[in-house]
């Protein structure tokens, strides 16, 4: 299971060779509307403030991971 | 005289959005049923199993093109693989099996076609039909009715109606845009996991595998999937195992006491899905909307079976806007409390029931037992004298 006792804001990243677009991400994610990709999972290029990570356990393939958005920030990635 | 552009927009053209929309149009309501896909019914989600007797509540011919093999009955095993046979060509001679004047139990459909058909069957009944549309926001507007915001084919349009339909499955945004908890906790979602195969012989039945060590919080299926293909999948709750599903569908093919009838199979398909093993929404509308099938939660928290409650629902929702709108009633929250009403009385508080039944299972901490108990419950739940079997 996913462990971010932190809770901070993070941006999620998808494998997409191994996503099967299931929508169990977005079904789990407790934000507001909106939190989507074009392809049907949870948002990838914005920051997630609950980084609760349900999203990441409840995915059948576990192709969901995280970044730190301090941590792109720190690399000068635009979010 | 108020000018709407529809009585009904519905977002959304699965089982339940399209019967809705083809419900209410049946009754000259004009209906608008939008969906952002280019495909309907894919990416498939879903087994596919379905009972004869929800098409037939539906008027819903079992048509070639859109089954992929009849079913006759249910094997279902505990964890080390006793089972109970419940084939009704045994069970009910007289009235399943393949002879002339009999029938099947239900069927393996293909939800590519199964939905495209019933959206089919809702644009001949006069609904107008919108693919590559998706929903953007609704607000309801001083008048009575609301506005419904749309992008299709990156166009945005703005269209005004009565009521608005959120079909839009378990991951709604439409409930959402209402204030609608939609959300589904992570003890209560199974994440599924299903392989179409070929060379796994079956034999007319659907095949359920209880059990801790194969799915935990859930179950491992085994169907006929026609011209000599199968599914084989599970579903398992997160939070009751350290592994993914896809870990536990291999351990299943790999170890099982199923497995030498795995050992020649070949991967043709991957799918998979979120399925709800959840209560209800406590509440399904809000001003000028509604929501209906997963997006509402109508799914049987036992089985996982979504088709038939969706169409259940989405009868229901038709009827009772069709009623509403030509009593030029306003579709305001008090009004469609009515259609929760309505949906409780024909299908909720059955699913309520099992709702409870599950918790009751899923609660109790020893494995052994609550193995035995989940063995009992699918026996009993598809056996000919289930308390739960349909009318």
């Amino acid at each position: 299971m996913s462990v971010n006792t932190r809770k901070e804001p993070v941006v999620f990243q998808i494998g997409w060779n191994a996503c099967i677009h299931c929508g169990a991400c977005v079904a789990v994610c407790p934000q507001e509307a909106g939190f989507i990709s074009p392809f049907d999972t949870i948002a990838v290029q914005t920051p997630c403030d609950i980084a609760c990570m349900v999203c990441e356990d409840i995915c059948p393939v576990t192709t969901i991971t995280h970044v730190p958005l301090s941590q792109l920030q720190h690399a000068g990635a635009v979010v | 005289m108020i000018t709407v552009d529809y009585d009904i927009v519905v977002i959304g053209c699965g089982p339940a959005g399209a019967t809705a929309a083809r419900i209410a149009a049946e009754q000259g309501l004009k209906v608008l049923l939008v969906d952002k896909r280019q495909e309907l019914g894919a990416p498939i989600q879903c087994s596919g199993a379905l009972s004869a007797h929800a098409l037939e509540s539906l008027n819903i011919e079992p048509a070639p093109e859109f089954i992929h093999e009849p079913v006759y009955g249910f094997d279902v095993y505990n964890e080390t693989g006793e089972h109970t046979t419940l084939d009704y060509r045994c069970l009910k001679p007289g009235k399943y099996g393949t002879d002339d004047g009999k029938k099947p139990l239900g069927y393996v459909v293909d939800r590519r076609r199964f939905d495209r058909y019933l959206v089919t069957m809702a644009e001949r009944a006069g609904v107008e039909v919108w693919l590559k549309t998706e929903g953007l926001g609704y607000q309801p507007l001083p008048d009575g009715n609301c506005e419904v915001r749309l992008r299709k084919y990156n166009q945005e349009v703005n269209l005004r109606a009565r009521v608005l339909v959120g079909a839009d499955g378990l991951q709604s945004q439409v409930g959402k845009w209402a204030g609608l908890t939609t959300h589904i906790k992570m003890t209560e979602l199974a994440s599924c996991l299903q392989f179409i195969v070929d060379q796994v012989d079956t034999s007319g039945l659907l095949e359920i595998v209880t059990g801790h060590e194969w799915a935990p919080g859930g179950y491992a299926w085994l169907f006929p999937k026609g011209h000599g293909y199968a599914e084989v999948g599970l579903g398992v709750i997160r939070t009751m195992t350290p592994n993914n599903a896809q870990w536990h569908l291999d351990h299943f093919i790999r170890n099982s006491f199923l497995k030498d009838r795995f050992q020649h199979a070949r991967i043709l398909e991957v799918q998979g899905g979120g399925v709800p093993l959840a209560a209800p929404l406590r509440t399904q509308h809000a001003e000028n909307l509604i929501l209906v099938g997963d997006a509402a939660r109508h799914v049987n928290p036992i089985t996982g079976g979504g088709i038939h409650t969706a169409l259940v629902g989405g009868l229901v929702a038709g009827q009772y806007l069709t009623a509403l709108i030509q009593a030029d009633k306003p579709a305001i929250a008090a009004n469609l409390s009515g259609y929760m009403e309505l949906w409780l009385e024909q299908l909720g508080n059955k699913m309520w029931q099992l709702y409870d039944l599950k918790k009751s299972i899923f609660s109790v901490k020893d494995i052994t037992e609550r193995n035995r108990m989940l063995y009992n419950t699918m026996a009993d739940y598809f056996s000919p004298d289930s308390v739960y079997k349909k009318a």
